[in-house]
């Protein structure tokens, strides 16, 4: 690419903003995984603990 | 289809499919953008301007491929009682209104230089991509009003559906509308034809930005299923105590 | 039948007595033509090549607007699930209340909004034809208005959603409607006119279906 060519302002602009949106969703939607799974382990580890201190009895 | 209505079955696959996904989107990424940056020649009227084009329309692709997913999805939901259908739509549906805003954003970078304006509200491509952000917007926003997944679920599906059938429809009154006021200018985003050297880096694009849908759709999915799972854990353990 | 009539009189005596649905409109209506010369500016012929367009926007926004009592009265003291069990097809109730709300807000304004035209200086040619236009296009305003309502009964944040919702479907409405005024192509008017009737009908068929669908979900 000619980086001197006139209107490059634009073009470095467009993969810019499409790099930040595309980027930022990939964490979000990765974050949001790893929230539910990590509420998901906490609340088996829970389950376990109750059941656990049943049995104890 | 019946295989993925079992969340467990659906989950298991696509543990297995979401290392290939991602590899695949870098990878695809990797190739197109190095055939939009470096090989793709410029543009005897535009110049370097017209790479915008290899980040504006795969993006207006999907950004209508998502939504017509979304409306299928949720067609099924209601008429084959698919119990994972509606999760489908809304999983994909942050990734499509993404879509459509670098649709618009970069739409709007490209006409500058081409067009001289930022916008133009009589170009029906534009006006009918707008609608369809706007909608996307509804749809997530209607997901967020409703606090129950199975009401927010029939909700969701009708602006889903009623808003695909609306997105042709406004394309078509606005494209009749503007060839009202300017009979002799045709407004084509990518010129009058696109040339085959610009073709392959253009679908190479497109090839990219699919995968990436695939690759957070997977993980969207396997999120919402495990965010149900959370939720019938949190209410059941409310139940006990 | 005679239990639809029944359920089409009282609703239509509320809606007359109450005079909020027409009262929310009109007023609303008066406010955009009334400040939008004070907003443009004196130029004249400025005014009289937008009031086609801003005629139908003010149009747009006041039936959307007094919209939203539509379903709330009967959702809140539990009268609208027991119309989902009666006699009368959950649809056609729909329907009921969705032309009522035409007859009076939708209607009434589509016949007034071409003369107040005058107050923005609106070409003399076009009132009648845009008074068609708005007559056959008010009927599916109204659906999809109350298409809106439906979906957003009882919601806290509804107004934003309704707005968001309904806006895209009236752009094809808009852009048909502000065309059957015009006289930029000869034969394109009449175009536009039967293309507003063609939605209209489509609205017609769709938003009860819809609706329906949507107010059994809130009810669950």
């Amino acid at each position: 690419m000619d980086l001197h060519a006139p209107n490059v302002g634009f073009v470095v602009a467009a993969y810019g903003i499409s790099a930040v949106v595309l980027i930022g969703l990939a964490i979000k939607t990765i974050v949001f995984l790893k929230t539910q799974e990590r509420q998901l382990t906490g609340l088996e580890e829970r389950q376990a603990r109750r059941r656990g201190s049943v049995h104890e009895r | 289809m019946q295989t993925f209505a079992n969340p467990t079955r659906f989950l298991k696959l696509s543990d297995r499919l979401l290392p290939w996904a991602g590899a695949l989107t870098l990878i695809a990424f990797a190739g197109g953008l190095y055939l939009a940056l470096v090989e793709a020649p410029q543009d005897y009227q535009q110049g370097e301007t017209v790479r915008i084009m290899f980040v504006h329309v795969p993006a207006a692709w999907l950004a209508l491929l998502v939504y017509s997913f979304m409306a299928l999805a949720h067609s099924t939901a209601i008429v084959l009682r698919h119990p994972l259908a509606d999760v489908a739509a809304k999983a994909a549906a942050p990734l499509g209104a993404s879509f459509a805003f670098l649709a618009l954003a970069t739409g709007s970078l490209w006409g500058k230089p081409m067009w001289g304006t930022w916008w133009q509200w009589g170009d029906a491509r534009l006006t009918s991509m707008f609608v369809l952000f706007l909608l996307y917007l509804g749809y997530l926003a209607t997901w967020e009003a409703i606090s129950d997944p199975m009401r927010g679920a029939r909700i969701a599906a009708i602006v889903a559906i009623v808003g695909f059938i609306n997105v042709p429809i406004v394309k078509f009154s606005v494209d009749w509308w503007s060839t009202l006021h300017q009979p002799a200018s045709v407004l084509r985003l990518g010129g009058p034809t696109i040339h085959s050297s610009l073709l392959l880096p253009l679908m190479a694009m497109a090839v990219a930005y699919g995968m990436l849908f695939i690759w957070l759709w997977l993980i969207g999915m396997k999120a919402e299923i495990l965010k149900r799972r959370v939720r019938h854990m949190q209410i059941a353990a409310a139940g006990k105590a | 039948m005679k239990t639809a009539a029944a359920l089409m009189k009282r609703d239509l005596a509320v809606a007359f007595r109450q005079g909020s649905s027409l009262g929310t409109a009109v007023g609303f209506f008066l406010t955009v033509v009334v400040l939008l010369p004070i907003g443009l500016g004196p130029d004249q012929a400025l005014l009289a090549r937008i009031a086609p367009g801003a005629l139908w926007i003010a149009l747009l926004m006041s039936v959307l607007l007094s919209a939203d009592r539509i379903f709330s009265d009967d959702f809140e003291d539990g009268s609208l699930e027991l119309l989902t069990m009666g006699r009368v097809p959950f649809e056609a109730v729909i329907l009921i209340k969705a032309t009522v709300h035409w007859i009076a807000a939708g209607l009434p304004l589509a016949v007034i909004a071409p003369c107040l035209g005058f107050l923005i200086n609106i070409s003399p040619q076009q009132v009648v034809p845009l008074a068609a236009a708005m007559i056959v296009g008010s009927l599916g305003i109204s659906l999809l208005a109350t298409l809106g309502a439906a979906v957003t009964v009882g919601l806290r944040r509804g107004g934003v959603l309704v707005a968001v919702l309904i806006l895209p479907l009236y752009v094809p409405f808009l852009v048909f409607g502000v065309a059957a005024s015009s006289n930029l192509v000869p034969g394109a008017a009449s175009a536009a006119l039967m293309a507003l009737a063609a939605l209209s009908l489509a609205a017609l068929v769709m938003v009860p279906i819809a609706a329906a669908a949507a107010l059994r979900s809130h009810m669950r």
